[in-house]
């Protein structure tokens, strides 16, 4: 029993190492931008830059449309599946983890092919060019999404719960929005960090769509030709992601206050 | 004609008939319930009162009205699952007002209705806690103050009992049919357990492979069964086969073993054979009692099943249960013992020809 805690121990701080170890090094390589001294001036010309907070409002948009899209492309057909369709279940999952075998590239260059002309041509305008990055974000965040949102309805039984509702008198409206969505709040939530997370990251499709309108490609250029400021940049995009999640947990408990705590 | 029909109603999934040829009539404020085995087609017959399944023929009507193609939410029919369905998001109060939410009901109206519901399953302090606050009877209960809330005209209960312990099972089973019978609701109550059955329901419909064997109040069901499977599924049941040596005086022959039956043998001759039913609780340890069946038996194991001891017996060459009441006094025999048994003349079923 005590080995086994001393185990757990060993690898907790291993690795805890593992991931702070990188993080604190790029942290104090950043503050030494001027010679025998630490400071905060790579910072400074960080928050100075304007394609900065640009790039970084641009890809919270688009992250924040893609969330929304995802979700209600993925709320209903989960729901939809599970209540009439359970057979098929196997040929979504299955559907859900192509987006891992297809890489970005792939993707990205299958969408230009597509889209620059023909019957849509979509990246002829800024709007057009925008709208498939939020359909390539969609199909990249389809399997995390897919998933949460399953775990999501298996933890309650969706089923039973709309018969419950159905006999009460409720129509598919009142289903969705008052059983269904509060019951999958925590599911939702994470779907919804992990997709912030990925379009705030990814790169491959940005560059070839938008290029350095968005904060990926934008964090790889500051990275390739200003060091200190590039590692202060990384620095800056992991509190911007913590904060993200500390909002998401804030705002969870802010939903699960008003109406009482959901179930655990 | 009665409140709620079902006329006909058959419902096949593919190939197969889940419910066939069910004919059933329900009276305004009668408890029914239906009893059989695992996938006797219970639950499907229930569901499509609900509107949760549609027949593939038949009609249902309720209080007179073509009910069968209706969409569940517009009937006024309240349901009661085995796994109570509460919503989890929802408080017991905001659980049991739900359906009159829907209705936009004046809040001051859903309030009032919601406290009458909570006094009525006794809930007063557990207004405002979560269904994962509760225990499983206090949830059910919750789950059918919901269902009553909105006042419906029918009341149908899914094996609601079969998740709950042992005791619980007992007290809520009575809750919910002195509740049912204070406001005089219809209710259907599907349940596998007879004795569940046997104690709350007005009337029985025992089903068998989709079909009705028989609907009956508790007492003609128990004590007249139709049919060899009724009787062999409602209680337990000694079965065995006999020679009949006279029809007139219900005489019969059992491995040489002499029976009497107060049941008429019409139609049947000398020298046939009849599958004949006894129940354990008939028999008890011979006395001077007149006009019975006595017979010689070896006992061969005793076991005691709580408020009743079970004697297994061999007569003849056919092995019997006798049941008794297990009281202090009782003077049981050894095992390995010989004595003799007896039970009355109209204790001696006949279920058909073997
Ligand atoms: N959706 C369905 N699709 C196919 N077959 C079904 C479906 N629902 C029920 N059945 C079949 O219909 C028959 C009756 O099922 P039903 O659920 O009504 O039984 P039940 O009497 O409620 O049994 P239990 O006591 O186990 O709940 C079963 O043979 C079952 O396999
Ligand atoms: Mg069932």
């Amino acid at each position: 029993m005590k080995k086994n805690l001393i185990w757990s121990w060993f690898w907790i701080i291993l690795s805890l190492l593992y991931f702070f170890v990188p993080l604190i090094l790029t942290f104090v390589f950043s503050l030494q931008t001027l010679k025998d001294q630490f400071s905060f001036i790579s910072y400074q010309r960080v928050f100075e830059d304007r394609g900065f907070i640009r790039s970084l409002i641009f890809s919270t948009e688009i992250g924040i449309v893609t969330i929304f899209l995802s979700l209600a492309l993925m709320i209903p057909t989960v729901y939809w599946v599970r209540l009439k369709a359970p057979r098929i279940r196997p040929v979504i999952e299955f559907i859900s983890l192509l987006p891992f075998v297809i890489p970005a590239i792939v993707l990205v260059f299958g969408l230009i092919r597509v889209f620059s002309g023909g019957l849509l041509p979509l990246t002829n305008t800024h709007l057009g060019t925008n709208f498939l990055l939020v359909a390539a974000y969609v199909v990249i965040g389809f399997p995390y999404l897919y998933r949460s949102i399953d775990a999501g309805m298996g933890a309650i039984d969706v089923v039973t719960l709309t018969e419950a509702a159905q006999s009460l008198g409720a129509n598919w409206f009142t289903i969705m929005f008052r059983v269904i969505i509060p019951n999958l709040r925590a599911a939702i939530f994470s779907a919804t960090f992990l997709t912030l997370a990925i379009v705030m990251g990814e790169f491959t499709v940005a560059t070839f769509l938008v290029g350095l309108k968005s904060f990926g490609p934008y964090l790889w250029q500051v990275n390739q030709n200003r060091a200190y400021e590039g590692s202060a940049l990384v620095i800056v995009s992991f509190l911007i992601t913590w904060a993200f999640m500390g909002l998401i947990v804030l705002v969870g408990r802010g939903a699960g206050a008003s109406d009482a705590a959901g179930p655990r | 004609m009665a409140y709620l029909t079902l006329t006909d109603i058959s419902k096949q999934f593919g190939e197969t008939f889940a419910v066939q040829d069910f004919n059933l009539d329900v009276e305004k404020g009668e408890f029914v319930s239906f009893l059989g085995p695992s996938g006797c087609g219970k639950t499907t017959t229930l569901r499509m009162v609900a509107g949760f399944e549609l027949p593939t023929g038949g009609q249902i009507t309720i209080n007179g009205a073509d009910i069968t193609n209706k969409a569940p939410n517009q009937r006024n029919v309240g349901m009661v699952f085995q796994a109570y369905a509460l919503f989890p998001n929802m408080s017991v109060s905001q659980n049991i007002g739900f359906g009159l939410r829907i209705r936009k009901e004046p809040e001051s109206a859903i309030k009032e209705r919601v406290e009458e519901m909570i006094r009525l399953i006794h809930l007063e302090k557990h207004i405002d806690k979560y269904p994962y606050q509760l225990s499983g009877g206090q949830q059910q209960r919750v789950s059918l103050a919901r269902a009553l809330a909105n006042r419906p005209q029918v009341l149908l209960l899914d094996e609601p009992l079969s998740a709950l312990d042992a005791k619980i099972r007992v007290s809520l089973r009575s809750e919910i049919r002195a509740i049912q019978k204070t406001l005089g609701i219809t209710a259907i109550f599907v349940t596998h357990d007879q004795e569940e059955a046997l104690s709350i329901s007005d009337r029985i419909v025992v089903m068998n492979e989709g079909r009705i064997e028989q609907v009956g109040t508790p007492f003609q069901i128990y004590n007249f069964p139709e049919t060899q499977f009724v009787a062999n599924f409602v209680g337990s049941l000694n079965t065995a086969t006999a020679e009949i040596a006279d029809p007139e005086q219900g005489l019969l022959h059992m491995d040489g073993v002499q029976l009497s039956t107060a049941e008429k043998l019409i139609g049947l001759q000398k020298g046939d054979k009849v599958r004949i039913a006894i129940r354990p609780e008939r028999f008890s340890f011979a006395s001077e009692q007149k006009k019975a069946n006595v017979v010689d038996c070896t006992v061969e194991n005793i076991t005691f099943l709580g408020s009743v001891v079970r004697i297994h017996l061999l007569i003849g060459n056919t092995k019997f249960h006798m049941d008794t009441f297990n009281y202090p006094s009782l003077e049981l025999p050894k095992i390995g013992d010989k004595t003799q048994v007896t039970c009355s003349l109209r204790a001696v079923m006949i279920l058909g020809q073997a």
